[in-house]
């Protein structure tokens, strides 16, 4: 056993005697041991090698102890209007910050008194194994027609240093027929120290549902994150997921989105952008199972100083899905001699009749585009955020939410260490 | 020439080579307050490297001579410098820029000038009424505010928006590339309108053509031929009726 495992499973160990009447600990065995079966990613395997593997050495996996001091309300964002809000502190659901629970619609997974769900399948999904294992509680939303459009916001805010244990943030969406839910998951910090968050989310939409599903990390500069979300899409169900990335030392997201039923879609919006020595990795596994399912990928990232953006793109176009439709948009801006993007566009294709289409690009500000405003009398640095913001455009967009999007474009403008574009807002 | 010109622009002996290549072999020109001065030559003459090398466009190498403006070595000035300084160039192909908006550009042009100049910021409310009436000038659409620079433009449109910027900005010297290329005869009447409004005893503005349809709607002081990058031939608005009747080969005899 690597040294990491061992430490993986004294944690376990340590954990399991806190919990002796934790009704899931047979299913967390379970997941601990596949995970042992398996073995963390390394950074040889194909789509793990832009991941910050090596951070996990220096790692305690116990979840941190619950915090003593409340959680001021001033470590959260403005509210967002339409929006019920429920937040987790260190993975767990902290009622005093939170919304009243609307029954039949939210429920802090810990007082649900069941297991987490099925284990996760499929070898890029191994973090979300080490979530089963220790997580401490999450958010189950179950929305039905009757209830919808639901419109949900989940918060988990970092508060405990990384020697004294991770943060296991979890939530399992589960959209009836038809259901309607507009959800937006946070990951911040409650202050500035460094800690270890590794969450998982499961969502599965059952036949014609639709969910906007906005992902935003702002966790603080010395975090480490890993990120897993799996879906399920039944007939004609509709996914859209948006990624914001701004934050942690080091960032990995997986998501793994399986179209079952046919006529079901997904689109990916991504948006990536690392600073000083800052590592975003993101992969998206999208599963083509079903005739006229469709899928889009967006990607824009950016990097500058000595960070490194990485985007992996991948399409799977099973047998028996005829019709598929697949298009991928990936672009990458380098904003510094030192930085470094990589995407990846993949595509595997076992039927035919298919319509697939990507594109993927990587380069410097366009000189013709910054000549053109250093003409018109822009300072160079204000023509060079101009260009940087354009290039997130279409992504930033695309985020429906007003209030969000306002929020959105604050925290890119400061990330882009630019005052002038704030009078664009 | 009358002996009381004030010299805005003062080019002399200029030589530029692009990637090695000599473009431009000794250029000497002079342009003062209120004059329009037409440059017309063959393709490869050099025209568009001139008004490229005024601009400060960063793939140009200047070998030899030097560029005055107002008194100022304008080689020693960034683009963006040049600009705030009160030179425009109206671009030849210009360039798309999705996601920065038409009017935030022009904005943050003038805010750019009028700091250079020590003013304050101008009112957002005032500008978008002079913007408003500069669009009428160049007829041009509403929509045309909230879209992207040059953001799916026709050819006509992107120059009419040169004009546009240019009359917003209110250069001292303009040069305008090839600002008529393209350009059917009605959007060819607006861009002159354009141009004209901004004729003053205090403006000058260059003309980079190679056809002379555009100086009957704007009428040139001057009209010089370049090839192989020298003035072979200066003289009045005749020169470029000469030039339509003869062809470029008659002065590139001449010069030979």
């Amino acid at each position: 056993m690597s040294a990491l495992a061992t430490r993986i499973a004294e944690d376990f160990a340590a954990a399991a005697s806190c919990a002796a009447e934790d009704p899931a600990q047979a299913h967390r065995r379970s997941a601990l041991s596949l995970l042992q079966a398996q073995g963390l990613p390394g950074s040889r395997e194909e789509n793990w090698k832009y991941a910050g593997l090596r951070g996990l050495e220096r790692l305690r996996f116990l979840p941190a102890p619950p915090s003593a001091t409340a959680t001021p309300d001033a470590a959260l964002p403005a509210p967002v209007p339409g929006f019920t809000r429920y937040v987790f502190v260190d993975g767990r659901f902290a009622p005093a910050l939170s919304a009243t629970p609307a029954a039949g619609m939210f429920a802090p997974l810990s007082r649900a008194g069941a297991p987490l769900q099925g284990l996760p399948q499929g070898m890029d999904l191994r973090f979300a194994l080490l979530n089963e294992a220790f997580a401490t509680d999450g958010a189950r939303l179950s929305i039905t027609r009757a209830a919808s459009p639901a419109r949900l916001e989940l918060i988990f805010l970092a508060s405990a240093a990384a020697p004294s244990g991770g943060s296991y943030p979890r939530v399992q969406v589960t959209l009836e027929q038809s259901a309607a839910l507009e959800l937006i998951e946070r990951h911040l910090s409650a202050a500035p120290v460094g800690s270890f968050v590794n969450s998982a989310a499961q969502v599965h939409l059952a036949r014609g549902a639709r969910c906007r599903h906005y992902r935003v990390q702002e966790l603080s500069a010395s975090t480490t994150v890993f990120d897993t979300l799996s879906a399920t899409l039944d007939q004609d169900a509709s996914y859209r997921v948006h990624l914001i990335a701004l934050g942690a030392a080091a960032a990995r997201s997986t998501l793994a989105v399986r179209l079952a039923g046919e006529g079901a879609a997904v689109a990916l919006s991504a948006v990536l952008l690392g600073a000083r020595q800052q590592l975003q990795d993101a992969f998206a596994l999208f599963e083509h199972a079903a005739a006229r399912t469709r899928s889009e990928q967006l990607f824009r990232g950016i990097a500058a100083a000595r960070a490194r953006v990485a985007f992996n793109g991948k399409v799977v176009v099973e047998r028996g899905a005829t019709g598929a439709d697949s298009q991928q948009s990936l672009r990458g801006l380098l904003a510094g001699p030192e930085a470094e993007v990589d995407v990846r566009p993949q595509l595997e294709i076992y039927t035919d009749e298919v319509r697939c289409s990507h594109g993927a690009t990587t380069g410097k500000l366009d000189e013709q585009m910054l000549f053109y405003l250093l003409s018109r009398g822009l300072e160079r640095a204000v023509a060079q955020r101009l260009l940087k913001w354009a290039f997130l455009e279409d992504a930033v967009a695309s985020i429906e939410v007003p209030e969000l999007r306002r929020q959105c474009e604050l925290s890119l403008a400061a990330a882009l260490e630019d005052e002038t574009l704030k009078e664009l807002l | 020439m009358s002996s009381n010109r004030k010299v805005l622009l003062d080019i002399s002996d200029l030589r530029v080579s692009v990637e090695g290549k000599q473009i431009l072999n000794g250029l000497t020109l002079n342009v003062a307050a209120g004059e329009v001065h037409a440059i017309m030559g063959p393709n490869g003459s050099g025209k568009s490297t001139l008004a490229n090398v005024l601009a400060g466009h960063p793939g140009y190498q200047v070998t030899a001579g030097s560029i005055r403006f107002e008194g100022t070595d304008l080689l020693s000035l960034a683009p963006e410098a040049r600009a705030r300084a009160g030179l425009f160039l109206g671009f030849q192909y210009p360039v798309e820029i999705p996601g920065v908006n038409n009017v935030y550009l022009l904005k943050a042009a003038v805010n750019a000038a009028r700091k250079q100049r020590g003013l304050a910021e101008v009112d957002a409310f005032d500008f978008l009424t002079i913007v408003r009436e500069k669009m009428k000038v160049m007829r041009m659409e509403d929509s045309f505010l909230s879209r992207g620079v040059n953001e799916g433009f026709s050819g006509g449109e992107k120059k009419r928006n040169e004009i546009l910027q240019m009359l917003v900005l209110e250069p001292t010297l303009a040069i305008l590339d090839e600002t008529d290329s393209g350009l059917d005869i009605d959007a060819l009447k607006i861009v002159a309108a354009g141009v004209n409004t901004l004729r003053s005893p205090q403006r000058a503005c260059v003309l980079v053509t190679h056809y002379q349809r555009l100086l009957e709607y704007v009428v040139p002081d001057f009209v010089h031929v370049l090839v192989r990058g020298r003035i072979v031939h200066s003289g009045d608005r005749q020169l470029a009726l000469e030039l339509e009747r003869r062809g470029y080969d008659w002065v590139a005899g001449e010069a030979a």
